[in-house]
């Protein structure tokens, strides 16, 4: 780091990591996530606001930012060392709301453009806006040190929180103000832990203690400290007086004074100081972004796991209406009367008979408009299969909503959409689907009877009635298992005649290729039924490899350090 | 009466909260699996609370001084029990244990035993040992350590008890009262108690007049943004004394009234209740009837109702032309296959039902399940579409519970309802009696003919044929026989075809109504009752609000 080629390895190396961290996103609402969203929002500051402007400009001044809960009397400390009413102080809680920054007149290059905290707008009048910084140039502060007012960390304000915390962030040094009522507090102390792992230099300040509280509180904040692993830090005591015009008595704060003076006037201890908090927060990147790389992969893993159980649920879907669909279970009830209606009694008998029979059913079917039991045999057959595709895309609906309503992250991405049904248009497409499968069949089987079709038994049976043929043979292509000795009969009927037409290879081969058809189409169906449920996680784009990379970014660190 | 007092007065509601609690009981068990688990346990450790209480000395008030470390809260302890129980200092945090102090013993050994502060932490107020304080007499003054100090057991202790007291106190200072911890940790949750809740900001001599006022307005100021509007801000100064009277006043007013206990616990379960609200649906009228038509019709589909009315027809047909038509014909009919018979339904049902049963109950049909399934969820949409989403899976599990089932019922009723064709119209035996008759008549014209031809040809006899009206007996018993056989055969035949419709009619209501019956027993009741639970569900919680 102290070589400019180094410095300029460790540069890079942060830059990169920043622009991995920054592009970051937990969309999926897992447990702790929170903490990861804002553990990439404090990375991306602290690198932004700190790291990255300090790393190119070591020689900037040191940066002293002034922080403590609510009531402390930080404004008030600021002002009393700046020798100047800089912040307003007050009763009321919190104070002070935007950022104060005092520095020397001939720094002022250093702050005003946005070297740091380049996300807060730059002002010279005083403000009660969070998202502004105001200016303050004070001709008797010194060279190399300026003095950021910060507002509180703990109160009921959450703005001030968020500010608190990014300034901390972006400081060579924390000037840590507690007061005798407060120095037990939890929060603040696990704001003084932050620096503790960030490697941030810290000094106490024991605020409004009564003198004859002195010796106790500051023998037990001593031992917090300790314990905490502070107790190098300075700890400088200012006595509870009445602040006049929102400063103290000059006396109270000189010691804190003279050892600010003591770190600008010094190069060297100044430089000191910047890089043990510099080299404290580059070393504590390496932690934090491990565990955001943690909450990626569990993004990651969260999106593949709901995935998971769309396709699970779909696949059991398909392979549902695959298995009902062949086994010639669906060659029962009203399909199996109708088919019945078209061998026994109807059209297929006659059709053996004589072609004249046909044609005379055709002619008092068409005058009496009674519909030919061939075509009551395919709308049975549709109107089955159509439920079949419905009853499991509804079901498969159902156990994903469900799934997905019972994961945290899941009922997020329902929401209030009602994705328990099938989609409405899917009954409609699937008869479409099956009218078009059932027109691929006939077509197949006018293709294959090329050449046979001046035969007397293909004229005998008529394409429509192969047709019919064939896709009866394909529904109950598993066998006859729950498909009932009539409809096993009919099938082996079906595909006696079909091979007397066909011939027994091509009947196989089409039976093969229009089974592949209807699964190819309820497949097809069902992936769109599927996509409802992908689309919003897609919507999302969770990237997958965000974890692998993020460890990659802090070796790169590692390595350039 | 003070102004402290005449707020709290002002404020004053009686409810019958024995009965809010059975109606929070209530409608707690009917939301069992039907509301956020943790909403119910909630408010079963709610409702278990105040049960506790209740049985407990109403004749006490629990009031809690709480707050943040340094606030103050042990001096005020002191100050008003008149003790030095509990321990102030300047190392933060000084409490680390609840204390008690209690005035009016009589009763409340178990009160202070339930709150769980040991003995040696509770000071005892046998009768008036200090002045002015015969108005306190059944209050129990609990001290409670800090909620925001490094020490985590001193947040859970205040958790603790913060479930369990009558009024609270908070405690506040200058320097924290708009901490973040207290408002939203703690005031927070207590909108709807305002009538119970204090803020107290102590230490109030560390500011000087002008700025205590601003300080008071601000401070009422968040509290009315943390929705206690109605809480009572007060200001005072343990160290100097200076308003203490007025706490002691409040004090002593809501130990007078014995009201505080009841208020709390009221407000508790109406959080509860507030908290449940959305777990029902107020609005929705949901309504299965609607959907009960649709359901039979789809049921029936599946169950090929429409397969088997046309069965029927097609089977009554046949056999009134069995019966009734020309005798020379009909045997031609019985060639073809009963309809009924191929869809395994025989005529005679009863007889046939238990070998049925026993032999063929169909295996599930895919097709058939599928458009039950597709027909129960539509009922389950149109019923409980609007109830918020845990009751609509509820009534769904409550349909689709018994899927399997509604199927094989369906078959059993389809396989036991009795068609109406096993009997036929004595008629119709009378009619196939003409029909022989007027066909024997024929034949036996024709056997007459033909013997008087053979028997003329042959010289045999010269017998002459009876006449009537100038016809030859035997040409009219011919020609009348076919005739009439003829005649009656349509004729039977269009008896027949009425007759078919009419019976598959029939046989078509008969049907339904078995189907109806195992759509209302499989689908409609379960429903209902998951309908009715919630509606019981919705009357107790509305209920329990005390309205």
């Amino acid at each position: 780091m102290t070589t400019g080629a180094e410095a300029i390895d460790l540069l890079t190396a942060l830059e990169g990591l920043g622009e991995q961290v920054r592009d970051l996103s937990f969309p999926l609402e897992v447990a702790d996530v929170d903490a990861a969203r804002r553990g990439s929002r404090e990375i991306t500051d602290q690198l932004d606001d700190y790291v990255l402007p300090r790393l190119r400009r070591m020689d900037a001044p040191v940066l002293a930012v002034v922080g403590g809960p609510t009531g402390a009397g930080k404004s008030t400390l600021v002002n009393s060392l700046v020798g100047q009413r800089v912040s307003a102080a007050g009763v009321l809680r919190p104070t002070t709301r935007s950022a104060i920054l005092a520095y020397h007149p001939a720094e002022g290059a250093w702050f005003e453009n946005r070297r740091v905290l380049a996300s807060l707008g730059r002002t010279t009048v005083a403000s009660s806006d969070p998202a502004n910084l105001q200016l303050v140039p004070i001709p008797s502060m010194p060279a190399g040190l300026a003095v950021l007012d910060a507002p509180d960390v703990d109160s009921i304000v959450t703005a001030n929180r968020e500010l608190a915390t990014q300034l901390l962030a972006a400081a060579d040094m924390w000037l840590f103000v507690t007061t005798a009522a407060r120095y037990a507090d939890a929060v603040p102390w696990e704001f003084l832990r932050v620096a503790v792992t960030r490697g941030t230099a810290v000094a106490i300040v024991l605020n409004r203690i009564a003198p004859d509280a002195v010796e106790d509180v500051r023998a037990h904040l001593a031992t917090m400290l300790t314990e905490q692993g502070l107790g190098r830090a300075p700890l400088f005591v200012v006595h509870e007086t009445t602040p006049v015009d929102a400063m103290l008595a000059s006396g109270a704060v000189e010691p804190i004074r003279q050892w600010l003076h003591g770190i600008a006037d010094d190069a060297a201890v100044r430089t000191a100081v910047v890089r043990h908090t510099l080299l404290g927060a580059v070393r504590s990147l390496g932690p934090r972004v491990f565990l955001l790389a943690a909450a990626s992969d569990t993004q990651a893993e969260t999106a593949a796991r709901l995935r998971r159980e769309v396709g699970q649920a779909y696949d059991d879907a398909l392979a549902r209406v695959d298995d009902s669909s062949a086994d010639g279970s669906l060659l029962r009830g009203e399909v199996l009367a109708r088919w019945q209606a078209f061998v026994g009694t109807g059209e297929l008998t006659r059709a053996l008979e004589s072609k004249v029979g046909r044609l005379r059913d055709r002619v008092t079917s068409s005058a009496h408009g009674k519909p030919q039991p061939g075509d009551e045999l395919a709308e049975a057959l549709e109107t089955g299969l159509e439920a079949l595709v419905r009853a499991a895309a509804d079901q498969a609906a159902d156990h994903v909503g469900a799934a997905w309503r019972d994961d945290p992250a899941g009922s997020v991405l329902v929401g209030d959409h009602d994705l328990r049904r099938s989609s409405p248009e899917l009954p409609e497409a699937t008869r479409q689907a099956i009218r078009e499968w059932q027109d691929g069949v006939l077509d197949l089987v006018r293709r294959q009877g090329q050449g046979k079709q001046t035969t007397a038994r293909y004229l005998a049976f008529g394409l429509n009635g192969l047709g019919l043929l064939l896709m009866i043979v394909v529904l109950a292509q598993t066998g006859s298992q729950g498909a009932g000795e009539v409809a096993g009969g009919g099938t082996a009927l079906s595909q006696k005649i079909l091979e007397a037409v066909l011939g027994d290879q091509v009947v196989r081969g089409m039976a093969a290729s229009a089974r592949a058809d209807l699964h190819r189409r309820v497949a097809h169906l069902l992936d769109g039924e599927r996509r409802r449920f992908l689309d919003r996680l897609a919507d999302l784009a969770i990237r997958e490899d965000a974890g692998p990379a993020l460890r990659a970014a802090v070796q790169d660190l590692e390595d350039a350090r | 009466m003070s102004r402290v007092d005449r707020r709290l007065n002002g404020r004053h509601r009686r409810v019958d909260l024995p009965m809010m609690l059975a109606a929070l009981d209530e409608s707690v068990e009917a939301l069992d699996g039907r509301a956020d688990p943790k909403l119910l346990a909630r408010a079963r450790s709610v409702a278990g609370r105040a049960g506790e209480r209740l049985h407990l000395s109403g004749e006490h008030t629990v009031v809690a001084l709480a707050g943040s470390t340094g606030s103050g809260k042990s001096s005020l302890f002191n100050a008003l029990s008149g003790s030095e129980l509990s321990p102030v200092g300047v190392r933060r945090p000084t409490t680390s244990k609840a204390y008690a102090c209690v005035w009016g013993v009589e009763g409340a050994t178990r009160l202070v035993q339930w709150l769980g502060v040991p003995r040696r932490q509770t000071a005892w107020q046998h009768g008036a040992v200090v002045e002015d304080q015969s108005d306190l007499d059944g209050l129990v003054l609990l001290d409670l350590p800090d909620h925001d100090s490094t020490v985590m057991d001193h947040r859970l202790e205040v958790d603790r008890l913060v479930e369990l007291v009558d009024l609270f106190i908070w405690v506040v200072d200058p320097q924290k009262y708009a901490d973040k911890v207290l408002h939203e940790r703690y005031l927070r949750r207590l909108t709807g108690h305002a009538a119970v809740t204090v803020v107290l900001l102590n230490q109030i001599d560390t500011l000087n007049p002008l700025a205590a006022a601003e300080c008071v307005d601000d401070l009422r100021r968040l509290v009315a943004l943390d929705g206690l509007r109605r809480a009572h801000v007060l200001t005072c100064s343990a160290r100097t004394g200076a308003g203490l009277d007025d706490v002691h006043t409040l004090v002593a007013s809501a130990v007078t009234r014995r009201q505080a206990s009841n208020d709390r616990l009221v407000a508790d379960v109406e959080s509860v209740i507030y908290t449940l609200a959305p777990s029902v649906s107020l609005e929705a009228k949901p309504d299965v009837s609607a959907g009960r038509a649709e359901l039979v019709e789809a049921l029936s589909a599946a169950a090929g109702v429409p397969v088997i009315a046309g069965a029927v027809e097609r089977a009554w047909r046949r056999r009134a032309d069995g019966t009734l038509g020309w005798p020379v014909t009909r045997w031609i009919r019985t060639w073809r296959p009963d309809p009924l018979r191929r869809l395994q339904l025989p005529g005679d049902a009863r007889r046939e039902m238990r070998s049925m049963l026993r032999s063929s109950i169909p295996e599930p049909a895919p097709v058939q399940q599928a458009q039950v399934e597709t027909a129960v969820r539509r009922l389950c949409d149109g019923a409980a579409g609007e109830l918020p989403p845990r009751w609509q899976q509820a009534v769904r599990r409550s349909a689709g519970a018994n899927g399997n089932e509604v199927r094989d019922a369906l078959d059993a009723a389809v396989v036991v309802t009795d068609l109406g064709v096993d009997r036929t119209p004595l008629w119709w035996r009378v009619g196939s009696s003409v029909q022989w008759l007027v066909t024997a008549a024929a034949v036996l014209g024709g056997a007459w003919l033909l013997l008087f031809a053979v028997g003329s040809d042959l010289g045999l006899a010269d017998i002459s044929m009876p006449s009537w009206h100038g016809v030859a007996l035997p040409t009219a018993m011919l020609v009348g026989g076919v005739l009439l056989g003829a005649l009656l055969a349509v004729l039977g035949r269009w008896v027949g075809r009425a007759g078919a419709v009419a019976r598959r009619t029939r046989a078509e209501s008969r049907l339904r109504a078995g189907i109806e019956s195992v759509a209302d027993r499989l689908v409609i009741a379960p429903v209902e009752a998951e309908l009715e639970r919630h509606e019981r569900a919705r009357v107790a919680l509305s209920r329990a609000t005390g309205e």
